[in-house]
């Protein structure tokens, strides 16, 4: 405003108080931005990477004296181009929340009772060492669970396994994507990983089975989604509910819950009788065609058609737009796959689908990973444990990932102390009341503990049960380890760096991991100083400039996505036993699984009862993100889809405030009912992560109604411990109590 | 009686008059020139293009204006509060503004002779002629719309609506005290029967005759007055008399006036 | 001279809400108001034969923009480029504007009390840069641009590619924001969102129905009869009253 204040100065003579009277309305001086900041040379720009969900989109942040001003896409990021989604541009209103965890708390009152003492750090931390060295002399270092979940807690978890325990587990494999981890890497030999490899852009036909992209939003998958369609490409939705992309959809197929592996099934039958397969394509990759052939043939449309509620015309009509589109056709793997517990074979189901249309490591299908050279550091071997995991990785859940890990399993564990007991949970950016569904079971478990650490940066109704609370630094204030993607067209690492100092007394993942491994004597795990030097020596083998990485913010390689561009490369391209895609599984039949996917009804809902099904808000992340302003004011509260026939019936009207209870007669929060023409009559749908319980977030507490409540009971798959959470049934309940 | 001058307003009342008049002359100036939109305009586009470049940006115009406005306002109130007494009492309000039936009379004679239809005398008036007091009723009742209104723009007070009323009722007073103004500023400024009107509000008085033939009731009052402070201080002096002056004679209340109104 | 606008493309925006948040960011808008609405429309049709689709809606910057002619002290105005802008220093608040815009797209900032809304990013687009909403949308659906470069997207998308902008029969003032999409989700965004007439406050409608008039009367009875009085006396010779 130096162009204002000279202004003023000239008609100061004429008038001053009624020009400084009518001058200060006219300066905005919302949300706490020094006046006069924009177009200064005051004004830096960092470049890091957003953690407001897991996609890690570059994100510029403009600070101004050590504020950060605003948030914008970093174009100079290889994936997300400069494009930020809405939870990412409001990634300040976290930083500068002001219910936010600031200073290390030790529980005072009884267990759930949300009492605590504030203590400083150097006490905070004596008081966790100690403790974890008297429970690793007492019970042994497996008797710790750790739960992490994101960048973060990686120094700890280095830290944890320096510790001695095995057990660690994050709700991304056996409450998300696990199923379809394991499913394909039967399949193909190498996990999807994330962000998943789909070649959207380029695709003809776009399969989505249970995939609400548009309401489940990562920045860069909406572009490739979009670009693809934009250009030509056909889109099949496959979806109980009338979703964002049903409303872009060719083919919307409102199938009944439960039997997406009949409809699979039949399109494969389809697939094969018509002779609409890749041949080619099976005959140099793939093994075990002929079995599946055999399998497959009695389940026709025909056979499919009541048991999905699909017409079978329709059913047909979709297989041969995919025999038409193929080798372009992405079945889109989905990201949270943990619905009725047969998930894995589901799985199996889209990944033979994607493989007899050719369209693995093809241009428009799944393109393949290509490997990034990263340094390490030389550290001591891990101790490794007599004892083995408790979480049942391997061994009750013989395909599960012992790197992520099964958390229901360490929850059952806890209740049962079998193999052993544990003795402690350490909870690290994970919120385990609302990510793992049977909750009455956690909170039984959490009874029994010892000792529960909680490291987090919101409020969140679990650190009322905790003893000892950590807050951590916002994702804006803290260095991360790099991200580095591999399922990218274009290969890179990104870096996570602080564009402000920590507020209040919260503090980074690896302050916390080495302060830690110093009270404990496990410094030779962290044989560096600064993250900087952490960051080096990732990068070491590289061949890129640090300066260069920071300033930027990421940097990219070239990738070899297609299998055309492996033609010259050794050996196959499938990591499977034999080398080839197994349509036919020989892992699982040594297990003694079903080696090709077979459907298995699902139990319907009683009488009077609807299945109770859930998503995602573009607006909102999880259960992470409600007590944001700025997502708050967008979406407040979720609200219950109801078919409208459906609600007349029952005698509900539409924003009439409903409670939904279970078979276990657990009731939910009040919700608003929508009635709509948008989903099917035997479920009910709502977003996930409402319905907070935690006084701490203002903003969110008690703000519509929480789906993990109602999941009083899961199905667990067999394969990997997946808890299947599409299995609650409930009726609607007249709310006589106004809101 | 030309020689000998009346003295009718203080300097104060003159220093607020002309500042008045100063503020209302910049204040329609910049005034109107705000009002830019077709709905409300009411100057010609040119006349827009000449004011802004006088001075600059429109937001300019805006400070302008409300400066002169709160400094205008600011005297208003000194002088509303410190000379209650004077400006604003009930005495001087009934003395001063408020019209009775002389006052009444006078206005309808002096529309009928400007239309030409009457040879009628006028009444007898006050300090003030009835115009001059339908001028100030208006203007008393006016100006406080002005202000408040301009305060409720200024600072946005009461909400949005009654933001949109202050500025429709902002035009409306002010577009009412403009019509006074062509009167008043005629009368004032180019009427010649009125020119010792117009100097009185710089020098403070006005000849003897011009009150006698214009302002009759206040030059009897003023008369008395003086009739009443010469009896005062002749008793203070003790009893010493001088003889009767001509002006004397008519101090007994025979009031046979040897001149004739013309 | 350039005509700035803008485009959506409905077949690829998922209404997720990015453009809301970083123009909101970006211009320091309060919580609970915004420049720029992402609403998605009511799922119509009977269940399985639906239809749905998402409306994205900002200041239009029309071509006979209403809430020009309804500010009074001309805070509102359209630049030579049709941006319609808000002067805020000469703002005051009075919500005429907000009244008069067919697309509701003006709000009243309680924290500085003036109008604010779209100005299509003109201190962005100044830097060379994108408007913020262009700049975010993650399925890059919003394109934005000079409607009189014939190599421009939007130009294209406007002359060639048929976008449409959001009007009826009843309320056409010339909108340029635009949008491309299927014939259903177009239809159905404007039965959903239709313009409304622009209207003035009841003040506004007081001034233009009973106030100007009486005004204008008033002023112009005053003035011929102070001249009808001054040639009258003109006529009369000049009282010299020293006689």
């Amino acid at each position: 405003m130096t162009h204002g204040v000279s202004r003023r100065r000239f008609l100061g003579t004429v008038g001053a108080v009624g020009a400084a009277v009518t001058a200060a309305p006219t300066e905005v001086k919302a949300k706490g931005r020094p006046p006069g900041w924009r177009g200064t040379d005051r004004v830096e720009k960092i470049a890091t990477n957003c953690e407001m969900c897991f996609w890690r989109c570059g994100v510029l942040a403009e600070v101004a004296d050590g504020r950060v001003l605003r948030l914008e896409g970093n174009p100079d990021h290889p994936l997300t181009r400069g494009r930020l989604c809405a939870r990412g541009n409001a990634g300040t209103q976290l930083l500068y929340d002001p219910d936010r965890l600031k200073w290390p708390l030790l529980r005072t009152g009884a267990r759930g009772e949300g009492k605590f003492k504030r203590i400083s750090w150097d006490e905070a931390l004596d008081v966790f060492a100690s403790k974890l060295k008297d429970l690793r002399q007492a019970n042994g270092p497996e008797s710790v669970a750790f739960f992490p979940h994101g960048l973060a807690p990686r120094f700890f978890s280095t830290l944890m396994k320096a510790y001695g325990t095995p057990n660690s587990a994050e709700p991304s494999f056996a409450q998300c994507r696990g199923p379809r981890e394991v499913g394909y890497a039967l399949t193909f030999g190498h996990e999807l990983g994330s962000p998943e490899p789909v070649d959207l852009e380029e695709a003809k036909l776009i399969v989505l089975i249970g995939s609400h992209l548009g309401e489940n939003v990562f920045t860069s998958q909406i572009t490739a989604f979009a670009e693809g369609l934009s250009r030509g490409a056909k889109l099949i939705a496959v979806d109980p509910r009338f979703s964002t992309a049903a409303g872009k959809a060719d083919w919307w197929l409102p199938i009944r819950p439960g039997t997406d592996i009949a409809l699979l099934l039949a399109w494969m039958n389809v697939l094969i009788a018509e002779g609409l397969c890749d041949r080619e394509y099976i005959a140099t990759y793939a093994s075990g065609f002929t079995e599946l052939a055999a399998h497959v043939r009695d389940f026709t449309p025909e056979w499919a058609q009541p048991i999905t509620d699909l017409p079978a015309a329709r059913i047909r009509e979709t297989a041969r737009a995919m025999g038409a589109a193929k080798p372009a056709v992405v079945v889109h793997p989905g990201r949270h796959a943990t619905w009725y517990g047969d998930d894995t074979q589901r799985a199996r189901a889209m990944a033979i689908l994607t493989a007899l249309l050719g369209s693995w490591g093809r241009k428009g299908g799944i393109f393949l990973p290509t490997p990034v050279p990263k340094g390490s550091f030389d550290l001591p071997s891990f101790p490794e444990s007599e004892r083995g995991r408790a979480d049942g990785a391997g061994t009750r859940f013989p395909l599960a990932s012992e790197e992520l890990g099964v958390t229901n399993g360490l929850v059952d564990a806890t209740l049962s102390a079998q193999p052993y007991p544990i003795k402690a949970w350490i909870v690290y950016g994970q919120n385990v009341l609302e990510s793992i569904p049977q909750r009455q079971r956690t909170l039984q478990a959490i009874e029994k503990l010892e000792f529960l650490a909680v490291v987090d940066v919101m409020p969140v109704e679990q650190i009322n049960y905790a003893d000892l609370v950590l807050p951590e630094a916002t994702y804006l204030e803290r260095y991360d380890p790099p991200t580095i993607v591999e399922t990218a067209k274009t290969p890179f690492i990104s870096v996570r760096q602080p564009a402000c100092e920590p507020l209040f007394e919260s503090k980074p993942g690896w302050w916390i991991a080495k302060q830690m491994a110093h009270r404990l004597g496990l410094d030779a795990w962290f044989p560096w100083e600064t993250p900087e030097q952490h960051l080096a020596q990732i990068i070491a083998p590289m061949g890129i400039n640090a300066l260069e990485l920071r300033n930027r913010g990421a940097v990219a390689f070239p990738g070899r996505p297609y299998l055309e561009d492996r033609a010259a490369d050794a050996g196959t391209p499938f990591d499977t036993d034999s080398g080839r895609i197994e349509l036919y599984s020989n892992r699982l039949k040594e297990i003694g699984a079903d080696p090709l996917p077979r459907y298995t009804p699902v139990v319907a809902p009683p009488e009077g009862h609807f299945r109770l099904i859930y998503g995602r808000a573009p607006v909102h992340s999880f259960a992470r993100s409600q007590n944001n302003e700025t997502l708050n004011a967008l979406m407040p509260e979720n609200e219950l889809w109801v078919q409208a026939r459906s609600a007349r019936a029952l005698g509900f009207n539409d924003g009439e405030r409903v409670r939904l209870e279970n078979v276990d007669g657990v009731k939910s929060q009040p919700v608003r009912l929508k009635a709509t023409e948008g989903i099917r009559d035997d479920c009910v749908y709502m977003v996930h992560g409402f319905g907070h319980r935690s006084k701490g977030l203002r903003r969110a507490f008690g703000r519509g109604a929480s789906d993990t409540e109602l999941m009083t009971r899961v199905s667990v798959d067999p394969l990997m411990g997946g808890t299947g959470m599409r299995v609650t049934f409930v009726r609607l309940v007249k709310e006589s109590a106004s809101r | 009686m030309l020689q000998r001058r009346l003295k009718k307003h203080h300097v104060a009342i003159m220093l607020l008059h002309w500042f008045n008049a100063s503020v209302w002359l910049g204040e329609l100036v910049t005034g109107i020139a705000l009002i830019s939109s077709h709905f409300f305009r009411v100057a010609p586009g040119w006349y827009l293009s000449v004011i802004e470049g006088v001075f600059g940006p429109r937001a300019n115009l805006l400070r302008v204006h409300v400066a002169l406005g709160l400094l205008w306002i600011g005297i208003f109130l000194v002088y509303g509060i410190f000379g209650f007494r004077t400006y604003l009492s009930q005495e001087v309000l009934r003395k001063e503004i408020a019209l009775d039936g002389d006052d009444v009379r006078w206005l309808v004679v002096r529309v009928g002779q400007i239309l030409g239809r009457t040879r009628e005398k006028l009444p007898p008036q006050g300090i003030y002629n009835a115009g001059q007091k339908l001028f100030a009723i208006m203007v008393y009742g006016t100006l406080p719309v002005i202000m408040l209104t301009g305060l409720v723009m200024v600072f946005h007070l009461f909400g949005t609506v009654a933001v949109g009323w202050a500025v429709v009722l902002h035009f409306a007073a002010v577009a009412a005290v403009v019509c006074g103004l062509i009167v008043h500023v005629y009368m004032g400024a180019v009427f010649p029967e009125e020119k010792p009107a117009f100097f009185s509000m710089i020098t403070g008085t006005v000849n003897e005759l011009y009150a006698y033939n214009h302002h009759f009731k206040w030059w009897q009052e003023v008369m008395a007055e003086e009739r009443e402070w010469e009896r005062r201080h002749d008793a203070a002096a003790g009893g010493r008399r001088a003889a009767p002056t001509a002006a004397e004679d008519g101090d007994s209340g025979s009031g046979a006036a040897a001149v004739s109104v013309p | 001279m350039a005509r700035f606008a803008m485009v959506t493309d409905l077949r690829k925006c998922v209404g997720c809400q990015a453009c809301t948040v970083a123009c909101s960011a970006e211009w320091d808008v309060p919580t609970g108001y915004a420049r720029t609405h992402v609403r998605p429309t009511q799922i119509s049709g009977t269940f399985p034969n639906l239809v749905s689709s998402v409306y994205v809606a900002q200041c239009n910057h029309c071509d006979h923009p209403p809430c020009v002619e309804a500010c009074p002290s001309g805070a509102t105005f359209q630049s030579e480029s049709g941006v319609v802008q808000v002067d805020k220093g000469v703002c005051i608040g009075c919500g005429f504007c907000v009244e008069a815009c067919p697309y509701d797209a003006r709000y009243i900032n309680p924290a500085t009390k003036k109008v604010d809304k779209c100005d299509f990013c003109m201190a962005r687009v100044g830097r060379g840069a994108q408007p913020a909403c262009v700049a975010t949308c993650t399925a890059h659906a919003k394109y934005f641009g000079d409607l009189e470069d014939h190599s421009s997207d939007v130009f294209k998308m406007v002359f060639q590619g048929g976008a449409q902008g959001l009007q009826t029969r009843a309320v056409s003032v010339g909108p340029n924001v635009y949008y491309v999409g299927r014939k259903e989700h177009l239809d159905l965004i404007r039965a959903s969102f239709p313009p409304r007439q622009p209207r003035l406050p009841v003040a506004g409608e007081a001034w233009t129905r009973v106030l100007k008039p009486l005004v204008l009367a008033a002023v112009g009875a005053t003035f011929a009869g102070q001249a009808v009085a001054f040639f009258t006396q003109l006529r009369k010779g000049e009282q010299d009253f020293e006689d």
